[in-house]
C-alpha cells in the first residue's frame, strides 16, 4: 500500500491561513514599483543602450594607464588623510555625546534630548555638509575632513552610547558608594568597560569614512573624488581606470588592517570570537 | 601599622606594549593626516567671519523655492524605489552565490565573494559620475549606480547570513532528492528571509540618502537642485533642502523601525 | 532490496567508519543497528542513500548501483529512500506542511519549488501523510512552535510524502524523552507493518532494539559483528557488539537489568 492510498480523515484538516500581511506588503512593494517605473521618465530606449554604454567605457578604462598610478595614489592618500582625520574629530566630539545619551549614565530626559542631536548629525550627508563647508572655508581637504568628522559624530555617538548603557551596573554603585564625582565616576567606572567596542566602532566607521572621503573630491573638497571626476569629464578613460584601480586597492587594503585589529580590540586577543558583523552594518552604516 | 609586609606588594605592572604601539600607531597617523590635509587651526578663525556670513545666508530658509523641489524630490523618492528592488532582487542570487553553504562550487564562491567586495569598495557617488558618463545625465544613472551599491551591501550581509545557517535542513533536502535551486530554495531560503527583509529595508534607508546627493554628479534627484543652488550660492535654498534631508530621513527611519520591528 | 557488497567508507584524516562489510536486507523488513557511537551505525546508513560516498565496495538499492549513480540517478534513488534524523533537521521559520513537501521536492518542478506553488494532489499527499503521524491540525503552524517529539512526527510525515519503499532513521529517538521515543518508534513500526516499507533505524537504547526491530545488525568499529533476529539477541550479544560490559546509559528505561 502505498501512502497516497491511505485514508484520509478529513475533519481535522486545517484550512490554510490567508497570508494577510505579507499579501498587502507584497502588493504595496509591486504598486510603488510600479508607480515609480512608469512615471520615471527613464526612456527605454536609453536603458536598452546602457548595457553597450557601460561595456564601452568599461573596455576604455583597460589597460590603465600605468603612469598615472602615482598621481592618482597620491589623491588617494589624501582621501586616507581626510577618512582618518575626520574619524578623529568625529569620535573626539561624538564621546561625550555618548555619555549624555546614555540611560544609565544619566537620566531619561538628558538622554533622549541627546539622542536627537545625534540623529541631527546623521541626517545630513557628509557631501551636503561638505557644500556649505567648501563655501565658508574655501575648497580643499580640510572642508572635507569636517564634512566627514561632523556626520560621523551621530553614529559614533549612537553606538557609543549603546555600549555605555550594555555596561555592568556594579562599578558603577561602587563608585557611587565611594563617593566619586561625576567625572570620577565616567573614568573609572565607564570607559573601562565600554571602550574597546568603542574603538572597533571608530575603526569600521573608518572604513565606511575611506568611501565617503572618495566622493568629497567631486564638489571640490579634497581627495581622489576630484581625480576621477576631471579624467571622467576629459574622457582619459585610461586615467579614470588606474584612478579606479587605486581606489578599490588602497579601500580594500585598509579594510582587511582595520578588520583585523577591530577583531582583536573586540575578542582582547583571542582570534576565535567573531564579531557580529552584520548587526554591527545595520547600526552603524551611513 | 606601617609594617605591612612590602615584599608582598605587586609593583605595578606595565601595561602591555601592544596598547603603546596602538597609542603611537593613532597619534602618527593622526599627525599625518594633519599634516596632510593641511590642517591649521588659526586659518579657521580667519575664516570665521566668512563662516559667519553664510550662515546668514542660511536665513531666512528659501521657504517659497519648495515647488521647485517637489519634482526633484519624486524622482529622489523613485530612484530610492527601483533602485532597491532591483539591488535587493539581485542581491539574494548572488548573495547564495557568495556563501560557502550554497555556492554551487568553489570557484563560484570564491569569484563571487571576491567581486563582491570589489563592488563593496567603490563608493555610491562614484558609481554615479561613471554611469552618468556612460549613460548620460539623468535618473537612470542614479539608479544604475544605487543597484551597485545595493548589490554589495546586501549581498555580503545576506551571505553572512547564510554562512551561519543551521545545516540540517540542507541535509533533509538532499535526502529527499532535491535540485540545487530546491535546496537553496526550500532548505535555506525560508531560514534567512527575515534578515534578507531588514537587509532590504536598511538598504532602502540609505539609497534615499544616497539618492539625495547623486544629482551633485548629474545622476537625477534633489542633487541637481543642490548643485544648482550652489553654483549660484543661493544658501538659503541650500538650507531649505538640508531641512527636506531631514524631513525625509527622519520620516523613514520612524517607518522603517516600525516595519522592522513587525519583521521580528 | 538493499544490498551492501565489500562496502568500505574510509573518511579524510584516515578513519575507517566502515570495513567491507557485505549484507542484505529485504523489503519490508524493520532492522536496527546497533553499536558505539563512532561504530559506523550513521555512515552505513548514509552510504544507502549515497550522502556518505563508498570509498571502495558497492551498494545496490533494488539492482540500482548507487556507487555508480551520476547526479541525477542520484536524485531519482534518493527520492524513493526518506530520511529521519536525529536533530530533526526541520525548517523552523516555516509551516509545518512546507516542511512536509520537502519530501515532494523530486516530483515538483524547479518552478513550482522557487515560488512556492505547490499542485493540490502534493498539498493532498501531505495531508494525508501528516495524518498518519496524527499531528495534520498543525499542519499551518511553524515548525519552531512545535514540541520536540511533534518535530520528529513532522520529519516523519517528510519522509512518508516522498512515498517511500524505504526509511532511514538516524538516531531518530536521541533527542527525545522516554515517552516520547516510544511514541515515534510506534509510528515507525506501524509505517513498516502497514505500508510494507523497508526501516533501517539505528539506535543506541538496547532495549528499544529488542522491543522495535525484527532484525538486528550489529557494529563495531565498522566491521559487521552481528546480524540475527531481535529475539536471538541478550545482554551477552549486546556485550559482545560493545566489547564492554553494559550500563545505565544504554538503555531507555534506567534499569540496571535489560
Amino acid at each position: 500500500m502505498a501512502v497516497a492510498d491511505l485514508p484520509r480523515s478529513s475533519d481535522a484538516r486545517p484550512r490554510a491561513p490567508f497570508p494577510l500581511a505579507r499579501r498587502s506588503l507584497l502588493l504595496l512593494l509591486l504598486v510603488l514599483f510600479g508607480w515609480a517605473a512608469a512615471t520615471s521618465g527613464i526612456p527605454v530606449e536609453r536603458i536598452l543602450r546602457a548595457p553597450a554604454g557601460i561595456w564601452n567605457i568599461a573596455r576604455l578604462m583597460f589597460p590603465p594607464d600605468w603612469a598615472y598610478a602615482g598621481r592618482a595614489l597620491g589623491a588617494m592618500v589624501e582621501s586616507v588623510h581626510i577618512a582618518w582625520f575626520g574619524t578623529v574629530i568625529g569620535a573626539a566630539l561624538s564621546l561625550p555625546l555618548a555619555l549624555l545619551a546614555a540611560k544609565n549614565v544619566t537620566g531619561q530626559a538628558t538622554s533622549t534630548g541627546a539622542r536627537q542631536v545625534l540623529n541631527a548629525f546623521r541626517a545630513i550627508p557628509e557631501l551636503v555638509l561638505a557644500v556649505v563647508f567648501v563655501a565658508m572655508i574655501g575648497l580643499g581637504a580640510v572642508p572635507g575632513a569636517l564634512a566627514i568628522g561632523i556626520h560621523s559624530i551621530g553614529t559614533l555617538g549612537k553606538l557609543a552610547s549603546e555600549a555605555i548603557e550594555s555596561i555592568d551596573r556594579g562599578p558603577l554603585e561602587a563608585a557611587d558608594a565611594v563617593g566619586a564625582t561625576w567625572l570620577q565616576k565616567m573614568r573609572w567606572g565607564v570607559l573601562p568597560q565600554a571602550l574597546p567596542e568603542i574603538v572597533a566602532f571608530w575603526l569600521y566607521r573608518f572604513e565606511i569614512n575611506i568611501r565617503a572621503s572618495a566622493i568629497l573630491g567631486v564638489i571640490g573638497a579634497g581627495g581622489v573624488g576630484a581625480v576621477l571626476s576631471n579624467t571622467v569629464s576629459y574622457r582619459r578613460w585610461d586615467k579614470a581606470g588606474m584612478t579606479l584601480i587605486v581606489v578599490v586597492v588602497v579601500t580594500l587594503l585598509i579594510d582587511a588592517v582595520s578588520g583585523r585589529i577591530r577583531r582583536r580590540i573586540i575578542s582582547g586577543g583571542d582570534t576565535s570570537a567573531e564579531v557580529a558583523e552584520g548587526e554591527m552594518v545595520l547600526q552603524a552604516g551611513a | 601599622m606601617s609594617a605591612a609586609l612590602p615584599d608582598a606588594r605587586p609593583t605595578r605592572p606595565a601595561r602591555s606594549k601592544l596598547v603603546w604601539v596602538a597609542v603611537a600607531l593613532f597619534l602618527a597617523m593622526t599627525a599625518w593626516s594633519w599634516d596632510g590635509i593641511g590642517f591649521s587651526p588659526a586659518e579657521l578663525v580667519e575664516k570665521a567671519d566668512n563662516a559667519r556670513r553664510i550662515v546668514d545666508d542660511m536665513f531666512p530658509v528659501a521657504w517659497q523655492a519648495w515647488p521647485v523641489l517637489v519634482e526633484p524630490l519624486l524622482e529622489t523618492f523613485r530612484m530610492a524605489v527601483i533602485g532597491s528592488v532591483i539591488g535587493c532582487s539581485l542581491a539574494l542570487l548572488v548573495g547564495f552565490l557568495a556563501s560557502q553553504v550554497t555556492a554551487p562550487n568553489g570557484v563560484v564562491y570564491g569569484v563571487s565573494k571576491t567581486l563582491m567586495s570589489v563592488v563593496r569598495s567603490i563608493p555610491d557617488v562614484l558609481y554615479a559620475l561613471l554611469f552618468v558618463a556612460a549613460v548620460s545625465i539623468g535618473p537612470l544613472a542614479g539608479v544604475l549606480a544605487l543597484v551597485f551599491f545595493n548589490v554589495g551591501v546586501v549581498a555580503k550581509l545576506l551571505s553572512e547570513t547564510v554562512d551561519a545557517v543551521p545545516l540540517g535542513p540542507l541535509e533533509a533536502a538532499d535526502a529527499a532528492g532535491a535540485t540545487f535551486v530546491q535546496r537553496v530554495r526550500a532548505a535555506v531560503f525560508p531560514q534567512v528571509l527575515p534578515n534578507y527583509l531588514a537587509y532590504a529595508l536598511y538598504t532602502f534607508e540609505l539609497n534615499l540618502r544616497a539618492s539625495v546627493v547623486l544629482g551633485l554628479v548629474g545622476a537625477g534627484g534633489i542633487g541637481q537642485v543642490l548643485r544648482i543652488a550652489q553654483t549660484r550660492y543661493r544658501y538659503d535654498v541650500i538650507a531649505l533642502i538640508i531641512f527636506v534631508t531631514f524631513v525625509i530621513v527622519f520620516l523613514v527611519e520612524a517607518l522603517s523601525i516600525s516595519l522592522r520591528r513587525r519583521l521580528s | 532490496m538493499i544490498r551492501f557488497e565489500h562496502a568500505s567508507v574510509t573518511y579524510p584524516g584516515g578513519v575507517h567508519a566502515l570495513k567491507d562489510v557485505s549484507l542484505e536486507i529485504p523489503d519490508g523488513q524493520m532492522v536496527v543497528i546497533v553499536g558505539l557511537s563512532g561504530a559506523g551505525k550513521s555512515t552505513l546508513i548514509r552510504a544507502i542513500n549515497g550522502l556518505v560516498p563508498l570509498t571502495s565496495g558497492r551498494v545496490l538499492v533494488d539492482d540500482e548501483d548507487v556507487t555508480a549513480a551520476d547526479r541525477k540517478h542520484l536524485r531519482r534513488i534518493r527520492s524513493r529512500i526518506g530520511m529521519i534524523f536525529q536533530g530533526f533537521n526541520l525548517v523552523n521559520r516555516t509551516t509545518v506542511l512546507n516542511n512536509v513537501l520537502m519530501g515532494r521536492l523530486y516530483h515538483t518542478p524547479t518552478w513550482r519549488t522557487i515560488l512556492g506553488r505547490y499542485t493540490p494532489e502534493q498539498i493532498d499527499l501531505g495531508m494525508r501523510s501528516l495524518e498518519r503521524v496524527e499531528i495534520v491540525e498543525k499542519a499551518y503552524t511553524r515548525a519552531s512552535n512545535l514540541s520536540g517529539g511533534q518535530q520528529q512526527r513532522v520529519g516523519i510525515a517528510r519522509a512518508l510524502a516522498q512515498d517511500p519503499r524505504i526509511i532511514l532513521a538516524d538516531e531518530p529517538v536521541a533527542s527525545l524523552d522516554p515517552p516520547t521515543s516510544h511514541v515515534v518508534m510506534r509510528d515507525l513500526q506501524r509505517i513498516n507493518r502497514e505500508l510494507g516499507i523497508t526501516v533501517i533505524t539505528n539506535l543506541h537504547f538496547l532495549d528499544l532494539a529488542r522491543q522495535y526491530g525484527d532484525r538486528i545488525i550489529g557494529l563495531r568499529a565498522g566491521e559487521l559483528v552481528f546480524d540475527g533476529s531481535g529475539a536471538q539477541v541478550d545482554e551477552k550479544v549486546f556485550e559482545d557488539i560493545y566489547g564492554r560490559s553494559l550500563t545505565a546509559d544504554d538503555v531507555l528505561e534506567k534499569r540496571a537489568e535489560l
